[in-house]
């Protein structure tokens, strides 16, 4: 028998696969010190070393671009193969050799060398070339790590990824195609990884007390991120055990993706909308393939982090008009002002180290604090993509706390217009009449607040996750509270209902973008208290579709005003799960 | 030696995909080949190097001359006017 281990569930599915382990505390150590590098060091002659070991990369690219390529993503293989093609690029090699002739040491040579053509890529006045610039680095420390005879840092294969945590820095590297599952030791269900998991279908399993120690010496591993269960190197019938539930969800899943032409609806014809959340251009295939109806949730962050300067106008103009034209005229995408600031230190942010950082300057605070011009050029960006590609912009600010954020994020907005709209370069291009602008209701004093709101913006987008955290005064990323960070307690639904009661009354429609509307149990509960729309990761939505299609109006109403009156979240969630579990499967009505 | 001027007209110019498939096809020849950018006046860079085309930071409507030196100058030439006319194998459009 294999060693089971249980942790928390972050992201259903099952996944069998080989184990790759990622020990923060190892990573980047030389593990093959000799020949298993395919002898790419040691041949004497430095500059003779750098091509073969730039040979191998060009290889590892390739093999890489051709199993992405087999996985369906053709748009990121082709990325693998330019980066296969830069490998043995004459320009980069002959200006790394010419400094190993110097003297250079071959691996610190051939990464001078890719900074330096990385230059080059990114002063030209090119936004869509910036990204082919960390494409240069990224293949000069291939190049380097196997000249050093360091182990490649990511999975080589399709595999389940084993970690005490997956920081964003290592889980936004690792190639999609090659996750088949997570389970982490540490991490809570809100950690970057399971979001990522729950984007990409995959199972994620987080808490996991003894994974990393005991997953030392396995090969094998299969993880079931319903129930929270890891097994490492299991038999025979543990195999079949996972195999047959595999199988299981494959065809409930089938038959949940059935639904996917069809409006998302209540068994008795109750419409909520169904909207993708998405994190930048490279989500929106996904998205637009499980049927959302639009983009709830457009995280913009992406554009600002892991780097010295704030993005130009141009370059966001750029990303933004690329997931517009995507969703087109008829599926709106709510753009999110960028949510930085706070634990968010980035270079060209001037803001002093804060003591607590997420009740801190961050998101539409921002404005009162220096970085007004910051957040306009990301308003004149949206509003100039937009009339590029024919649509009318949603957009809404996060951290909303007063009546006076709001007023300012509108001050704001109408600014950016004036200024884009006067501008010689800007003022002959199509620009929008309006743009519909909404606030996220993620802070206590929002909800409260909902009634006054509502009649100066146009739409609520009910952040569940920082709701619930502020809520509960429990902080999201520690795992000891993490049964303080449920957004079905009772004292969170209570604001909720409250959000919706002041939206209603001005007419608003509501959203919910957190992790919340995501799960099928939470999604039962929030439309049974009034949400209009649902916005989650696109791995989430045939499962929220499914579960609304088996039950109808009345129960959800019944079930809703049963979660206002109890006390605790574990009593909602059993509620919830129960209709879940009576309802008739959608295919049977 | 053998030039030829192209007007590029795919919808990324010689980004991405249309560089890769440029650069390999340029590979395939034995002679010199090199790539300016007209409009933008870029030096002369190796058509053999996909960090030297993108270098040249090429987009839809720029105008590059191509010029090919050594024995098989003349099927270089011809094969890239080739890919050129069929938008670097990526759909032209305005």
């Amino acid at each position: 028998m294999g060693r089971r281990i249980v942790g928390t569930p972050g992201a259903s599915g099952v996944a069998i696969g080989p184990v790759w382990r990622h020990d923060a505390a190892r990573a980047g150590e030389p593990t093959r010190p000799s020949g298993a590098t395919q002898g790419a060091a040691v041949s004497g002659d430095p500059a003779s070393d750098l091509r073969t070991a730039a040979e191998e990369a060009a290889r590892q690219l390739e093999s890489l671009a051709g199993h992405i390529r087999d996985l369906g993503r053709a748009e990121e293989a082709g990325i693998f193969e330019a980066q296969a093609l830069m490998a043995t690029d004459p320009e980069l090699l002959d200006e790394a050799v010419s400094l190993v002739e110097a003297g250079m040491e071959p691996a610190f040579a051939v990464e001078n060398a890719a900074a330096a053509a990385s230059a080059v890529l990114a002063a030209l006045p090119d936004e869509l070339l910036a990204a082919r610039a960390a494409d240069v680095r990224d293949v000069g420390a291939r190049i380097a790590r196997i000249l050093r005879g360091q182990a490649v840092a990511l999975p080589e294969a399709p595999s389940i990824a084993i970690a005490d945590d997956l920081p964003p820095s290592i889980a936004a590297e690792i190639p999609p195609g090659l996750l088949l599952g997570v389970a982490l030791e540490g991490g809570s269900v809100t950690a970057h990884a399971v979001i990522l998991a729950r984007g990409l279908g995959i199972p994620a399993i987080v808490g996991a007390r003894g994974l990393l120690g005991a997953a030392e010496s396995a090969s094998t591993a299969v993880v079931d991120g319903a129930t929270g269960e890891v097994v490492l190197d299991p038999d025979a019938t543990e195999m079949a055990e996972f195999a047959a539930r595999a199988a299981a969800l494959v065809e409930s899943r089938r038959a949940a993706a059935a639904l996917r032409g069809r409006p998302c609806a209540t068994a008795d014809g109750e419409r909520v909308t169904l909207l993708a959340n998405i994190g930048g251009p490279q989500d929106a295939g996904r998205a637009l393939e499980v049927g959302a109806e639009g983009v709830g949730l457009f995280r913009t962050e992406f554009l600002f982090m892991k780097r010295q300067t704030a993005p130009s106008e141009a370059e966001q103009v750029a990303a933004y008009r690329a997931v517009f034209e995507a969703f087109g005229p008829d599926r709106p995408v709510v753009v999110r002002l960028a949510d930085i600031g706070g634990d968010k230190a980035l270079p060209f942010l001037d803001l002093p180290a804060e003591a607590n950082p997420f009740l801190g300057v961050r998101a539409i605070r921002l404005a009162a604090h220096g970085s007004r011009e910051l957040l306009l050029t990301q308003l004149r960006a949206i509003w100039r993509a937009a009339g590029l590609a024919g649509v009318t912009p949603h957009v809404m600010a996060a951290m909303v706390s007063t009546l006076a954020d709001a007023r300012e994020f509108l001050a704001l907005r109408d600014e950016a217009r004036a200024a884009v709209a006067t501008t010689a370069a800007t003022a002959e291009d199509p620009l929008p009449d309006h743009m519909v602008a909404g606030v996220m209701v993620e802070v206590p004093s929002a909800a409260i607040l909902a009634p006054e709101l509502a009649r100066v913006v146009d739409f609520f987008s009910i952040g569940t996750n920082d709701l619930t955290q502020y809520t509960l005064a429990a902080d999201r990323g520690n795992p000891a509270l993490a049964d303080l960070q449920d957004g079905l307690h009772p004292a969170v639904l209570r604001l909720i209902r409250g959000v919706v009661a002041g939206a209603d009354e001005a007419g608003i429609p509501v959203a919910v973008c957190g992790e919340l509307g995501g799960d099928p149990v939470g999604a039962l509960v929030l439309v049974g208290l009034g949400v209009d729309e649902l916005s989650a990761d696109a791995g989430s939505l045939d499962e929220v579709r499914a579960a609304l299609a088996g039950v109808t109006r009345a129960e959800l109403g019944d079930l809703a005003m049963r979660a206002l009156a109890a006390t605790d979240a574990e009593t909602v969630r059993a509620m919830a799960r129960d209709l879940l579990a009576r309802s008739s499967p959608p295919a049977a009505r | 030696m053998q030039t030829i001027e192209i007007d590029v007209a795919n919808r990324s110019g010689l980004h991405a995909r249309p560089a890769a498939t440029f650069v390999k096809k340029a590979a395939s020849f034995r002679s010199d080949i090199r790539v300016e950018n007209l409009t933008r006046t870029t030096k002369p860079a190796s058509a053999k190097s996909l960090l030297g085309v993108l270098g040249c930071g090429v987009e839809q409507g720029h105008r590059i001359r191509v010029t090919a030196e050594g024995e098989d100058e003349e099927a270089a030439i011809e094969a890239l006017r080739v890919l050129a006319e069929g938008g670097f194998g990526e759909a032209t459009q305005a």
